[in-house]
């Protein structure tokens, strides 16, 4: 029932209650096959049925990626915790959220957004347990605190997770515009990030398109989407918005939208070089045209593949630390940005206030004709 | 010009149905009765004219001991129209109605009624 939309619901009552009238036997069960007809027929209206099972066949690849490996390897341990979290935590938090701000929104970009968060963690699941363990299993304090930068992670996805769908729910706070702004600065900053490092932010990471320089322009281009994109981004979202018409709520509001932009502008960003450099890493031992790719020109002995990846393993728990410090850096410096927006939004001296409507055009020729035709 | 809706033989049946006493709420089981129509066929068709506002639904407010509240259907004015403007170019016999009571019985007790069903 609860998978069907809510205006569908009466009717599937209305279908029980009519079944008690029918004769009972096999003919009162044809009644209410039908009324399960019109619950599916609802359900895949509502395009509810084929995104679960469209996450079933996610979350079963992602299983079946993760889940192999040895249980006394710490490794493998990890990769069965992780994928048992994410998919209690991308099953079940949809519910919560559904409870506070509503199902998801019926914008395409709200929808490409959650697909997109979706598909970017399982696929980060999947890679992460798929890099190659760095050395042995850790004991001691290397223990405890391998187990704390696991739940600590976790923790951080969560918070990937919630956001995603608090952004993206029908009772958001976010405007589309800042939505779209936040996403397409993030996107920027991902795909750039990841160019100038796609094997983490190891020195021994040869990159193919900056030999040599640390003073590249697809460097500096890093650099000023990552403090300048969020803060960009904070000051559109914030001129853009036009929310409550108090002057006292609107800046309030503005600094929200400001913030949000400011978080999105980084986080999007860092799921995108996340999930794309810890793929990279994965892969580099098990695909050839990955090799030549992030080392054109060289021919790497089998030995050189495995210290690299090791190397490039080491590193993989940068992209946790990108994970985390990025929303940080893109929330202060779009809350720091608002003061611009609400400035530049102001009202002009001697009144303002909120924009008026359209004046109306003359209609052609005639209005009287206009109105008689519109009686009619 | 008005552009006719296109209903399915199954919908003219439905139409037809409803058509016959358009002032009376009728139980979806009643309309199942008279159509031949499964519930798996009937409400989906009940939910389409509901939702071009062709149909009008309400719930019985008192329904019987031990049985849980029905759902009552009849045409609104726009629906009547239609109905009668497609079955009146409907090929086969079948799906005529027979002549609607006029609008104004509208304004008198259904013979079906939503309070007590």
């Amino acid at each position: 029932m609860r998978l069907l939309p809510a205006e569908r619901r009466d009717w599937v009552r209305a279908v029980w209650a009519e079944s008690y009238e029918v004769p009972s036997g096999h003919r009162r069960l044809a009644w209410l096959a039908g009324g399960l007809a019109v619950i599916a027929m609802g359900a895949l209206t509502a395009g509810r049925i084929g995104r679960w099972l469209l996450f079933a066949v996610a979350a079963a690849f992602t299983a079946w990626a993760t889940w192999p490996g040895s249980p006394d390897r710490f490794a493998t341990v990890i990769a069965r915790v992780d994928l048992i979290t994410v998919v209690v935590l991308l099953a079940g938090l949809p519910w919560l959220v559904r409870r506070f701000l509503g199902s998801a929104s019926d914008s395409r970009l709200a929808r490409f957004l959650r697909v997109g968060g979706y598909g970017a963690i399982l696929a980060y699941t999947v890679a992460k347990a798929r890099l190659v363990p760095a050395g042995p299993d850790p004991t001691g304090p290397a223990l405890q605190f391998a187990w704390f930068a696991e739940i600590l992670l976790l923790v951080v996805v969560a918070g990937y997770v919630a956001a995603v769908l608090a952004v993206t729910a029908r009772r958001s706070w976010v405007a589309p515009a800042t939505l779209a702004i936040g996403t397409g600065a993030g996107v920027a900053l991902g795909v750039v990030m990841y160019a100038v490092a796609p094997l983490g932010l190891s020195k021994n990471a040869t990159d193919p398109w900056l030999p040599g320089s640390a003073i590249d322009p697809v460097v500096a281009l890093a650099w000023i989407l990552l403090l300048g994109g969020p803060i960009a981004a904070a000051v559109l979202a914030g001129r853009r918005y036009r929310g409550p018409v108090d002057p006292h709520e609107i800046d309030k509001a503005r600094v929200w939208q400001c913030g949000v932009a400011g978080i999105l502008a980084t986080g999007v960003g860092a799921l995108i070089v996340a999930v794309l450099g810890t793929g990279t890493v994965a892969l580099m031992p098990r695909a050839a045209w990955l090799r030549h790719w992030l080392y054109p020109g060289q021919h790497l002995l089998a030995a050189a593949v495995h210290s690299r990846e090791l190397a490039a393993s080491n590193s993989g728990g940068a992209y946790g630390l990108i994970l985390i410090a990025f929303p940080v850096i893109g929330l202060l410096l779009g809350i720091f940005s608002s003061a611009a927006a609400i400035d530049s939004s102001a009202p002009p001296p001697g009144g303002g206030g909120p924009d008026g409507p359209e004046p109306v055009p003359d209609p052609p020729g005639s209005g009287r004709l206009a109105d008689a035709g519109a009686a009619r | 010009m008005r552009s006719r809706a296109k209903f399915s033989a199954q919908t003219l049946l439905v139409l037809a149905a409803l058509c016959e006493e358009p002032s009376h709420w009728r139980h979806g089981y009643a309309l199942a009765m008279r159509t031949g129509l499964k519930s798996g066929t009937l409400y989906p068709i009940l939910i389409r004219l509901a939702e071009r506002g062709l149909v009008e639904a309400c719930w019985q407010q008192e329904p019987s001991p031990g049985r849980p509240r029905r759902h009552l259907y009849r045409l609104t004015a726009v629906g009547l129209a239609s109905a009668m403007e497609a079955l009146a170019s409907a090929p086969g016999p079948a799906a005529r109605p027979s002549a609607p009571a006029p609008r104004a019985a509208r304004a008198g007790r259904p013979a079906v009624d939503p309070v007590t069903g």
